[in-house]
């Protein structure tokens, strides 16, 4: 598992436009990070939340549906979650060309 | 204000894909709806949590970022989330494949 995260980070750290990846475990602590600790930690707590919360609301609706994707836009990033069954992976990203 | 959510819906509504949208004002009723009304009111409860969620924890990370967008990927649909000052639009959709 861990040489398919590295891997994982090694591709997406190649685009111009990624600002950080953090790789959660299924508990949400970073197991893998490009940004710097506290702020990862700061990331991983908030974003995870938010995804969890995401996924219980999409299997409320429908126990058959379930969330493969969570992208956020702010005014600064883009933040791009995927949450499965053994890690979470966070992207940010500065949006644009 | 009325004109222009109509003028919101009209638009979405005629692209291909879409399932249903939902124009919901600050106070969390449904002001327009394209979906069934039961249904509405579970997506408007869930979304309204979610949308204040993802707004809190933008704000946490940097106070000078505002969450402007969400789109949640599942695996029958697509919603996109929008929020404005005076109401917030859901737009639910097939994704293409």
């Amino acid at each position: 598992m861990s040489a398919e995260i590295e891997e994982l980070l090694k591709r997406y750290q190649n685009y111009p436009n990624v600002v950080g990846i953090i790789v959660l475990d299924p508990f949400a602590i970073p197991i893998k990070t490009t940004m710097d600790y506290t702020l990862t930690v700061h990331y991983a707590a908030l974003i995870s939340t938010l995804t969890f919360k995401a996924a219980k609301m999409v299997t409320n609706l429908d126990s058959s549906n379930e969330l493969v994707n969570l992208r956020m836009r702010t005014l600064n990033h883009e933040v791009i979650v995927v949450p499965s069954e053994s890690y979470i992976i966070i992207v940010i990203q500065k949006p644009g060309t | 204000m009325s004109a222009e959510v109509e003028e919101l819906l009209k638009r979405f509504q005629a692209l291909k894909n879409v399932i249903g949208i939902v124009v919901v004002d600050n106070d969390g009723i449904p002001i327009k709806t394209t979906l069934e009304y039961n249904l509405t009111l579970h997506y408007v409860a869930l979304m309204q949590t979610l949308r204040e969620k993802a707004r809190q924890v933008v704000q946490d990370l940097d106070a000078t970022n505002e969450f402007t967008f969400l789109r949640l990927r599942t695996l029958l649909h697509e919603v996109m989330l929008c929020p404005q000052d005076d109401y917030f639009i859901m737009v639910l959709q097939n994704p293409c494949d």
